[in-house]
């Protein structure tokens, strides 16, 4: 039994004995004190008879006429003369009637009152008894009444306690509902803290709670700061910063694939030229200490992109969603020159830049971009090279127009791939669903539109478009889907709002819905993320990160919000299968995931060997080009 | 004679009167009325009442007394009305209640009348009228009964109280009196005129016949001496 509902029983035991014993003590009482009154008046009235009776001559008829008189113009009931073998000689009486009183009432509580009895004399000689007995119908009228009362005023101080337990059980209620809540969140490895209540025995519960969940979320931020340094050792370049090249070619291979916003963006490549001649004139430590300057210059310019280390003297940067070539070629020479500048010797420093589109091939860009690099340097040291962009292949080539053709399109209805993402067993998890818009007569992956859909502001009405999508595939085929949500949609509570509608429209097919956004946007928007997370998960949608690696340490933060699963990055996970230190990372990850109740997924596996490496380590689902559902071809 | 637990109970600590308190809640509660409880009397109490009202002279009357009723107890009626008669018309000088105790009409108990070793007309009956019944004479047939009393040959005529014992209730009664020690059957009292008369039947009938917790003993002078009576173990 509940705690509450035992609180109100005994509340309600308390009530019924506290009132019921008054009620009946009350009505007793007041029956006894009525009982005396009465039996006193029989008593004297008797007496007081008796007393003027034997004054009088002992004629029958004068008796006879005394007791009528009595009995007719007195409350009595019975008025009866006995002679002293007490045989009956005169007797007067009345009706009983009890009106006004419920009979079972007057059962209950039937007065025994005696008769009020004397003795008439008649000179030295008892000459007869006289019996008296009042009427006492009023009396139970005035006990009935009585207890009306009673029962009224009880019942009033009855619902006020009432409504004062209610108080009281309410208080005690909340705290203990979080108190529960909160421990059945750390059940479900979810270690979140909550406010410590007022009532102290609770508060200590609590605060035990808040202490675990705290020792739990230091640990893990401690075996993930670990992790991050061993991936840092094994992706970065311990001179400078910057990831190596075989990171950097992941990196840029996963980026030419993306099916979201960031699918289009510009790669450019900075050369420090004759790195040997450098090394002797400056001495080895300054050298590095160029090399590391130059890195943070590019990554200040990056921001959200990469920086790579290609090899001794060349540095790739990636900077996606990024169109203007004009601008970041500025604000590379703006950052670099001055470094250069600074030198004691003259530093050649050509770079190269170009733009990059979906579904272009890695040696094509890079291939190219070395082309153009190495005529840069024979232009000159500090010569900068903007690649023409004469093969570009754009849909559309207006703003206005992308606009009309991407509101047409979503208007007109989204379609959804399938990548299936299968757990360890090879059963289906969900789907990866990225959206396929009709444009120009011919369905087009998103990596072609959603940069555009991103620069026109359209993020909304097409998650939008995506969700309707996606629960209408689920209603038709009930199998569970994910669905990416744009950082920017993320961040509008419009959005969110219209985003609860219509999951509160199909609550059915909501909880097959699994959300997710990409590991930067939550991590940079911790808040806007939490908020997200409590909204979709009211409605048993399950909530995920993408694209995880880089950010991994501070994911810790985030162990309390109840994340169902984690995908790591395609950049951590490809060619896991033959790098020892990559499998002790992802180990690590995977561990640390199950230690919160979080499934690990690997993003882009594409091997099978891959594969098989991934679910010995310990992942609990994979997804990918090699990747297929069983009877899938 | 009667008495209620409840007054046993109150010479017997506060445990026992917190038990007899709920036992009378309990037994008022489910009406069951505490009926008359034949009288036990308690020498002890009586001599310790005796001692600490009026010393040890006291409580060699009560001693007397005690063991007039043991003498008593097996003989005849007649023994036993004259006897009484005699004890009580010995021990207790005749005066008025304003001289004994500071107030007209004070009724006392057989032990005050003793204690005193005075008393007026009542505190005779009433004496008699106890120790008569405590040696086993019916409460019926005993009536105390107000006369009015011609003093000598004069014509000077006071209230009185004598006890009369009617053998039957229609019988005529015989009258113990202290102002003629001889107990005479009524008709021949031509110096007494019956006025009206009364005994303690019915007066502990019905739920309430606790001495001091019921009010309506207090109200009435015949119901106080009875309750002053149990107070000092009489009843």
């Amino acid at each position: 039994m509940s705690l509450i509902k035992q609180l109100w029983l005994t509340i309600l035991a308390i009530l019924l004995i506290a009132f019921g014993g008054s009620l009946f003590i009350g009505i007793t009482t007041t029956k006894q004190a009525l009982e005396q009154e009465v039996r006193i008046k029989n008593a004297d009235n008797a007496n007081a008879l008796a007393l003027s009776m034997s004054q009088l001559s002992k004629d029958p008829t004068e008796m006879e006429l005394l007791i009528a008189a009595q009995f007719d113009t007195g409350h009595y009931r019975r008025i009866e003369l006995r002679d002293p073998e007490g045989n009956i000689m005169e007797s007067r009486e009345a009706e009983e009637s009890i009106e006004g009183v419920p009979g079972w009432f007057v059962d209950l509580t039937r007065f025994s009152i005696p008769a009020g009895e004397a003795v008439i004399q008649d000179g030295w000689q008892q000459y007869a008894t006289i019996e008296i007995e009042t009427q006492h119908s009023y009396a139970y009228r005035s006990l009935w009444r009585s207890t009306l009362q009673l029962i009224g005023w009880f019942g009033i101080a009855a619902i006020i306690s009432a409504l004062l337990a209610w108080w009281i059980v309410h208080t005690i209620r909340r705290p203990l509902q979080a108190v529960i809540d909160q421990a059945r969140e750390i059940g479900r490895r979810r270690f979140t803290t909550s406010k410590a209540p007022a009532t102290r025995e609770l508060r200590d519960v609590v605060m035990a709670m808040n202490q675990l969940s705290s020792s739990v979320s230091g640990m893990l931020s401690q075996e993930s700061e670990k992790l991050d340094q061993l991936r840092r050792r094994l992706q970065h370049d311990s001179t400078t910063g910057a990831t190596n090249r075989e990171h950097f070619m992941r990196l840029l291979e996963t980026a030419l694939k993306r099916e979201d916003d960031q699918t289009a963006g510009i790669i450019a490549m900075v050369r420090v030229s004759r790195l040997n001649e450098l090394n002797e004139q400056l001495g080895r430590p300054a050298t590095d200490q160029l090399l590391a300057q130059i890195a943070a210059a590019l990554r200040s310019v990056a921001q959200n992109g990469h920086v790579g280390r290609l090899n001794g003297s060349d540095f790739a940067v990636l900077i996606p969603e990024e169109e203007d070539l004009e601008a970041v070629s500025q604000r590379l020479t703006e950052r670099l020159h001055p470094l250069l500048d600074d030198q004691s010797v003259r530093v050649a420093l050509p770079m190269a830049l170009r733009r990059y589109r979906h579904h272009e091939t890695r040696a094509t860009v890079l291939s190219s971009l070395d082309g153009e690099l190495a005529r840069a340097e024979t232009q000159g040291d500090r010569a900068v090279i903007l690649a023409s962009d004469d093969r570009e292949n754009v849909l559309f080539h207006t703003h206005e127009a992308w606009r009309d053709a991407l509101v047409h399109a979503i208007h007109e209805g989204i379609s959804l791939a399938h990548y299936p993402v299968l757990d360890d067993q090879g059963h289906l998890l969900h789907f990866e669903a990225p959206s396929r818009l009709r444009l120009r007569d011919s369905w087009q992956p998103a990596g072609v539109f959603m940069p555009w859909v991103s620069r026109l502001g359209l993020n909304s009405e097409m998650d939008l478009a995506v969700v309707d999508a996606a629960l209408h595939t689920i209603a038709k085929d009930n199998t569970p889907i994910a669905l990416n949500v744009s950082p920017r949609a993320a961040n509008d509570a419009t959005f969110i709002a219209a985003l609860k509608a219509r999951l509160q429209a199909a609550p059915e097919a909501a909880t097959q819905l699994w959300f997710e956004v990409p590991e930067i946007m939550a991590v940079n928007h911790m808040e806007n993320f939490r908020t997200l997370c409590r909204e979709l998960q009211r409605f048993g949608c399950r909530m995920g990160l993408e694209h995880v690696g880089p950010e991994f340490s501070k994911i810790a933060q985030l162990h309390d919000i109840g994340l169902i699963y984690l995908k790591i990055d395609a950049s951590l996970v490809n060619g896991a299968d033959t790098s020892a230190d990559q499998q002790s990372i992802l180990r690590g990850m995977a561990t640390l995931c199950h230690s919160i109740g979080i499934k690990a997924i690997a993003e882009g596996v594409a091997t099978e060997a891959e594969h098989t490496c991934l679910l010995d380590i310990g992942f609990d689902g994979v997804t990918g080009p090699a990747i297929r559902l069983a009877g899938d071809t | 004679m009667t008495n209620s637990h409840s007054v046993q109970d109150r010479r017997l600590g506060r445990r026992r009167f917190l038990a007899a308190l709920g036992s009378t809640i309990v037994a008022g509660a489910f009406g069951i009325n505490a009926g008359p409880v034949a009288g036990n009397m308690d020498p002890a109490q009586l001599r310790r009442s005796m001692r600490d009202q009026y010393g040890a002279s006291g409580v060699e009357v009560i001693d007397e007394w005690l063991s007039l009723l043991d003498r008593l107890a097996d003989r005849n009626l007649d023994t036993q009305l004259r006897e009484v008669n005699d004890f009580f018309n010995r021990r207790i000088e005749w005066v008025d209640d304003i001289d004994v105790w500071g107030q007209k009409d004070y009724w006392a108990t057989p032990l005050e009348a003793l204690g005193k070793g005075r008393g007026d007309c009542e505190d005779y009956s009433i004496a008699k009228y106890i120790t008569l019944t405590q040696l086993g004479v019916p409460v019926a047939t005993l009536r105390m009964i107000y006369v009015k009393a011609r003093l000598g040959r004069s014509d000077t005529t006071i209230a009185h109280m004598v006890l009369g014992y009617y053998e039957t209730p229609s019988a005529e009664p015989r009258i113990l009196d202290n102002l003629q020690p001889s107990i005479v059957p009524a008709r021949q009292r031509t110096d007494l005129e019956p006025v009206f008369s009364f005994n303690s039947e019915g007066l502990w009938t019905g739920s309430s016949t606790s001495s001091k917790a019921d009010p309506v003993a207090r109200l009435s002078r015949w119901r106080r001496v009875l309750a002053r009576m149990t107070e000092q173990g009489f009843l």
